[in-house]
C-alpha cells in the first residue's frame, strides 16, 4: 500500500488498483463510463481526468483508470483544470447521443445523463445531424441495441472476454462509424447476457424484459439474494408501485458474485409475479377444500399436531435459516422428525457462478442439523407418518404434485403451506405463504456467506412467512411456549 | 546550404538494384558482414547510432540509439524480442518509405537486420501498408533472396546471430501506423493502439519486448555502421543529423521524392529542386511534414529544414513531406479534404478523437460549402483545443486538431469570410464525390 493524497486528505491506495478505485474508495466521485471495477480498464473513453502531481514536476491532467497510485502522489479530482477537461469530454461524448432520455429506459440511472447534470456544460455547441442508425436491433432474446445512444465505452464487448470468457461482442467499423455488433450479426448467447445491460452505463443495451416497462424512480429497490441456486448471489430486487417484481440486478458482492448474475436468477421473477395464490388458509371440509380464518385452521392443527406422535416436518430448501430454526424446534418439541428436500443437481452448473444446486439455503439448513432428503426419501418419510407438515414456497413443486397425489389419504393426513392451494387428496389443510421476495430472512450460501432475502412487496392477503405462521402455531400451543 | 552528398538514393537509383545481384554489387549488405564477421558487438552497434544523432525517420524525431537502449537487458530479462519496422506510411503527403522498399528492398533488409542485431531480436516484422503492393513485393522477394545466401534467418553468415524477418501487409488503416496500434494489429486484432505504459519496450508485441522503428530510420543504420558515425554527424545541423528524404507534393511543377541533407531551405528544396510553384501562382501555405503538422504560411519558406527549426517557427519536421498549397486554394476546402481523412482514419475508442473528428469535418465541409454559421471558426479552435494535446490515448486525436488549430490561426479571416458570405471565394466547382463510410 502506498500513501496518497486525495483532495486534501491522506489515504491508503494499492498501487496495483487504478487510482480511480483509490479515488472512490475516498469519496471522491470521479465519472466514469468505460471503467468499471469488475474490468480491466483501457482508459478509452477519457472522462475520469483528474489532476495529478507527483514530485516536484507540475501538476496534470490525466486519466484515473489507467494511473498507478504511487507514494506521495496529490491528486485532485476538483480542480479547475480536472473539470475542465472533463466538460469538454462531455461535450464530445454528446456529440452524436440522440438526448432521448423521455423515451430512454435508462433514464434516471444513466451515467452520462448524471455526469452531464453534474459538471457539463448548459447547452450543447453542435449543429451537426446526429448518428442515424438501428434504434432497435435485436442482440437475441435478451438484449435490444440502441447503437444511436452508444457511446462505445466497450463495457459490453470486455464483459464477455473477461468474464465468462467467450468473446461475443467487437466494436465494428472505425472511428465515429463504429458500432458494438456481434459476429455476422448472429444473436448472443449464453447465460450471463442480461449483465450488458447492468453495465452500459447509457441506455444503449436493453434488456428485452424491461424495455418500456417502468420509469426506474418509481422502482422500489431492496437489497436480496438470488434464490435460483445455492451460490445465493447479492441481488437488488426492485418492484413497481408494491406489485410486480420488475427486474432483478446484480448488487456488488466481492465474497460472492462480484458484480455479476446469471440470467436465470435475473429474470426469476416471472414466478413472483403470478397470479392465484392462495390466501389466508384452506381446510378439507367433505370433499372439498374451503376458505378458513387462518387463526381457526391454525387451531385445528396444533390439535392433531399435539396428539399425533408419529409425525413430520417437510422443508422446503427455500426457507430461511430463522424459519429453519422455528420450525426445528417445534418438530423437536412434539417429537416429530424433521428434514429438508433437496432435488438433484440441475444441468446449469458453469464455471463462473451457478452451482447447479437449485437449494438456495442447503448450507444454512444443514448447519442447523436439519437433514437433506432426496425426494424420493422426503416421500418416503411422508407416507410413513401419520401426519406431516409441508412446508415452504414450491415444496409441491419439489415433491411433485402428481407423486403427492398417490399419498393414501386414509394413511398420511397432510398439512401444506405453499404459495398456492392445489387440491392433493391427502391434503387436510393449506396456508399460503410469502415467498423471497415477500419475507425477511438470511439464506447461506454454498460457501458460507451469508444473505439477506427482503421483503420487497406485500404477501397476498392472509398469506404469512412461514416464521410468521410458526410463531402463530406455537403461540396455540400454551405448554410448549413455556418450555420454550 | 548546397548539397554536400547524398547516400540514401545512390542504389535506389541505379537499375534493377532490388535484385541482391545488383545490389551486393554496389554495397548491400557490407555492413551486415562487416559487423558479422569482425564480431563488432551489438552494443557498439548501439553506441555507433547513438553517436551518430540518428533520429527517428516517422514523424516524432526520437533518437534511435537511445530507443535501442530503452529494450530490456537479455541477461535479466529472458523473454523473445522484437524488432517491428513500420511501413505503414499513409499519411497524406508522406511517401518516402516507398521508395526505399521499392527501389532498394536490399537495403532495406540490411537495415532490418542490423537493427534486429542492435536490440538482440531473434525476429522482425515488416508491417507494410496495405495498398503498397509492389514494394511489399519486392520487400518479400528480396528477404527471400537473401534467404538463399544465409543473410536471412539461423546463424546469418556462420555467425551466432539468427533473425527471421517476416513481412505482413495492413488493412488499409491508417492508425496501424501508430505503433501500439501496429502491434495489436501484427497480433491479429483490431488496430486500436494502446494505452502506455507499458511502453513496447517492456510489453509490445504479444507482450514481449518491442522496438518500432520507421523505414527509413533503420535504412540509415547500414550507413553508419559503413562510414563510421563521425560521417554521419557531420551532415546536417546541429540537432538534426544525417540526410533524408524527402517528399514534396502539392501545386509544385516537379513533385517527388528527394534526398537531402538537414539544413537546408524549403524555398531552396521548392525552386532549385521541384521547379518552383506551378502555373507561376504563388505560395499560400504549406504543411512541412505531412498533414498532421502546424501548417505555414508561404513567408515561412525560408526556414531551414531540421527538427528545431520548424519547432520555433511553430510547425514540426515530421515526415519531411512538404504539401505545397498554391494561393488560388481555398484553405476551407483543404481542411475539408485534411479532416476528412482524420475523421475516416480514427480508430474510434477515445470519445474526443472519435468525436471531435468527425465533428471537425463536418464543419470545414459546411464551411467550405458556403453552409457556415456565426460561430463556427470558434467553435473549430475549442474543439481543437479540447482534443490535444496528450488528451487521448495515441496521438491521432492531436494529428487532426494541430493543423486545424494553425489553419484557424493562420486564415481566421479567410474562414470567417467564407462563413459570412455563405459561400466559398475561391471555391472551384467539384466533381460528385461520395465520402466513405457514408453516414455524412
Amino acid at each position: 500500500m502506498v500513501k496518497i493524497i486525495v483532495n486534501g486528505r491522506e489515504v491508503e491506495a494499492d498501487p496495483k488498483k487504478p487510482l480511480i478505485k483509490a479515488c472512490h474508495d475516498n469519496g471522491a466521485d470521479v465519472p466514469m463510463y468505460c471503467y468499471h471495477p469488475g474490468l480491466e480498464p483501457v482508459g478509452s473513453c477519457r472522462i475520469c481526468q483528474v489532476e495529478v502531481k507527483q514530485g516536484d514536476a507540475p501538476a496534470r491532467v490525466m486519466v484515473a483508470c489507467r494511473t498507478q497510485p504511487a507514494e506521495g502522489m496529490v491528486v485532485d479530482t476538483e480542480s479547475p483544470k480536472a473539470h475542465a477537461t472533463r466538460k469538454e469530454c462531455l461535450e464530445f461524448l454528446l456529440k452524436n447521443h440522440p438526448l432521448d432520455c423521455p423515451i430512454c429506459d435508462k433514464a434516471g440511472e444513466c451515467d452520462l445523463q448524471d455526469f452531464t447534470y453534474a459538471e457539463g456544460q448548459d447547452a450543447g455547441r453542435t449543429n451537426e445531424p446526429r448518428r442515424e442508425l438501428d434504434k432497435r436491433k435485436s442482440l437475441g432474446d435478451t438484449i435490444v441495441l440502441d447503437q444511436e445512444r452508444c457511446i462505445l465505452c466497450s463495457r459490453c464487448v470486455r464483459f464477455f472476454e473477461e468474464v465468462p470468457k467467450q468473446a461475443q461482442l467487437t466494436v465494428s467499423d472505425l472511428g465515429s462509424r463504429s458500432v458494438i455488433a456481434t459476429f455476422m450479426d448472429r444473436p448472443l448467447k449464453g447465460k450471463y447476457q442480461g449483465n450488458i445491460a447492468d453495465l452500459c452505463p447509457v441506455g444503449a443495451l436493453t434488456l428485452k424484459k424491461f424495455r418500456f416497462q417502468a420509469r426506474v424512480w418509481n422502482l422500489i429497490k431492496m437489497a436480496s439474494t438470488c434464490g435460483e441456486c445455492s451460490r445465493g448471489c447479492s441481488t437488488t430486487v426492485e418492484v413497481l408501485r408494491g406489485a410486480d417484481v420488475k427486474r432483478m440486478r446484480p448488487r456488488e458482492n466481492e465474497a460472492v458474485n462480484k458484480f455479476w448474475m446469471c440470467d436465470i436468477g435475473r429474470f426469476s421473477f416471472d414466478r413472483h409475479n403470478r397470479s392465484g395464490r392462495l390466501q389466508g388458509a384452506a381446510v378439507r371440509e367433505g370433499v372439498q377444500l374451503v376458505p378458513y380464518p387462518v387463526e381457526e385452521a391454525l387451531t385445528r392443527l396444533r390439535d392433531e399436531l399435539m396428539r399425533e406422535k408419529s409425525g413430520a416436518w417437510i422443508l422446503s430448501p427455500w426457507l430461511t435459516i430463522e424459519e429453519g430454526e422455528r420450525i426445528k424446534a417445534v418438530a423437536e418439541r412434539l417429537g416429530h422428525a424433521v428434514c429438508f428436500v433437496s432435488p438433484a443437481p440441475n444441468s446449469e452448473k458453469d464455471d463462473l457462478l451457478h452451482t447447479g444446486d437449485p437449494c438456495p439455503n442447503r448450507r444454512g439448513l444443514s448447519e442447523l442439523g436439519i437433514p437433506a432428503a432426496p425426494v424420493a426419501q422426503a416421500l418416503e418419510a411422508l407416507r410413513g407418518v401419520k401426519s406431516a407438515v409441508l412446508i415452504g414456497e414450491r415444496i409441491v413443486e419439489l415433491l411433485g404434485a402428481g407423486e403427492l397425489a398417490k399419498v393414501d389419504a386414509t394413511k398420511t393426513r397432510v398439512h401444506l403451506v405453499d404459495e398456492y392451494a392445489l387440491d392433493i387428496p391427502c391434503v387436510l389443510s393449506v396456508y399460503g405463504v410469502a415467498n423471497c421476495v415477500e419475507r425477511t430472512g438470511t439464506w447461506v450460501n454454498i460457501d458460507g456467506v451469508r444473505g439477506p432475502i427482503s421483503a420487497v412487496k406485500a404477501p397476498p392477503v392472509g398469506a404469512r412467512s412461514p416464521a410468521k405462521l410458526i410463531d402463530e402455531l406455537v403461540r396455540l400451543m400454551p405448554k410448549l411456549e413455556k418450555a420454550r | 546550404m548546397s548539397q554536400t552528398e547524398r547516400y540514401l538514393l545512390t542504389r535506389a537509383n541505379i537499375e534493377g538494384a532490388h535484385q541482391l545481384a545488383v545490389a551486393e554489387k554496389h554495397g548491400a549488405y557490407e555492413a551486415l558482414r562487416k559487423v558479422l564477421k569482425e564480431g563488432i558487438p551489438y552494443s557498439t552497434v548501439i553506441d555507433e547510432v547513438k553517436k551518430s544523432g540518428l533520429r527517428g525517420r516517422g514523424g516524432a524525431g526520437f533518437s534511435t540509439g537511445m530507443k535501442w537502449t530503452f529494450m530490456p537487458d537479455p541477461a535479466k530479462d529472458p523473454r523473445p524480442r522484437y524488432l517491428a519496422v513500420n511501413a505503414d506510411e499513409s499519411e497524406p503527403g508522406t511517401c518516402k518509405d516507398r521508395v526505399i522498399m521499392q527501389r532498394d528492398p536490399h537495403g532495406f533488409v540490411e537495415g532490418v537486420l542490423l537493427a534486429a542485431y542492435a536490440i538482440r531480436a531473434q525476429a522482425a516484422y515488416i508491417y507494410v501498408r496495405g495498398e503498397y503492393r509492389l514494394p511489399h513485393d519486392r520487400v518479400k522477394a528480396a528477404i527471400e533472396e537473401a534467404r538463399a545466401k544465409n543473410l536471412v534467418g539461423k546463424n546469418i553468415l556462420g555467425s551466432d546471430f539468427s533473425c527471421e524477418v517476416y513481412m505482413h501487409r495492413g488493412g488499409g488503416a491508417y492508425i496501424c501506423g501508430e505503433e501500439t496500434g501496429l502491434m495489436e494489429s501484427l497480433e491479429g486484432k483490431r488496430g486500436h493502439p494502446r494505452p502506455k505504459p507499458p511502453f513496447p519496450a517492456m510489453f509490445g508485441l504479444w507482450g514481449q519486448p518491442t522496438t518500432v522503428n520507421n523505414v527509413e530510420t533503420v535504412f540509415n543504420v547500414p550507413f553508419i555502421m559503413n562510414r563510421g558515425s563521425a560521417w554521419f554527424a557531420s551532415l546536417g545541423t546541429a540537432n538534426s543529423k544525417g540526410n533524408f528524404l524527402c517528399g514534396i507534393s502539392g501545386h509544385v511543377n516537379k513533385p517527388g521524392v528527394y534526398e537531402f541533407s538537414f539544413g537546408i531551405t524549403a524555398k531552396e528544396i521548392l525552386e532549385q529542386h521541384a521547379g518552383g510553384m506551378w502555373k507561376g501562382r504563388g505560395l499560400k501555405a504549406w504543411f512541412p511534414g505531412g498533414s498532421s503538422c502546424s501548417l505555414l504560411k508561404g513567408a515561412d519558406i525560408d526556414v531551414v529544414l531540421d527538427h528545431d527549426s520548424l519547432r520555433t517557427r511553430g510547425s514540426s519536421l515530421g515526415t519531411a513531406a512538404m504539401i505545397m498549397i498554391d494561393d488560388h486554394t481555398s484553405m476551407a476546402r483543404v481542411m475539408e479534404i485534411i479532416s476528412r481523412f482524420y475523421d475516416h482514419e480514427s480508430c474510434g475508442q477515445c470519445s474526443q478523437c472519435r468525436e471531435g473528428t468527425q465533428w471537425l469535418s463536418q464543419i470545414f465541409r459546411r464551411i467550405a460549402h458556403g453552409k457556415g454559421k456565426a460561430d463556427d471558426v470558434a467553435t473549430l479552435e475549442a474543439l481543437a483545443k479540447g482534443m490535444a494535446p496528450g488528451k487521448t490515448i495515441c496521438a491521432l486525436s492531436d494529428a487532426a486538431a494541430i493543423p486545424t488549430l494553425s489553419a484557424v490561426r493562420l486564415f481566421k479571416d479567410e474562414l470567417i469570410e467564407c462563413v459570412t458570405r455563405q459561400a466559398d471565394p475561391l471555391a472551384v466547382p467539384q466533381p460528385h464525390y461520395a465520402v466513405a463510410g457514408g453516414h455524412h
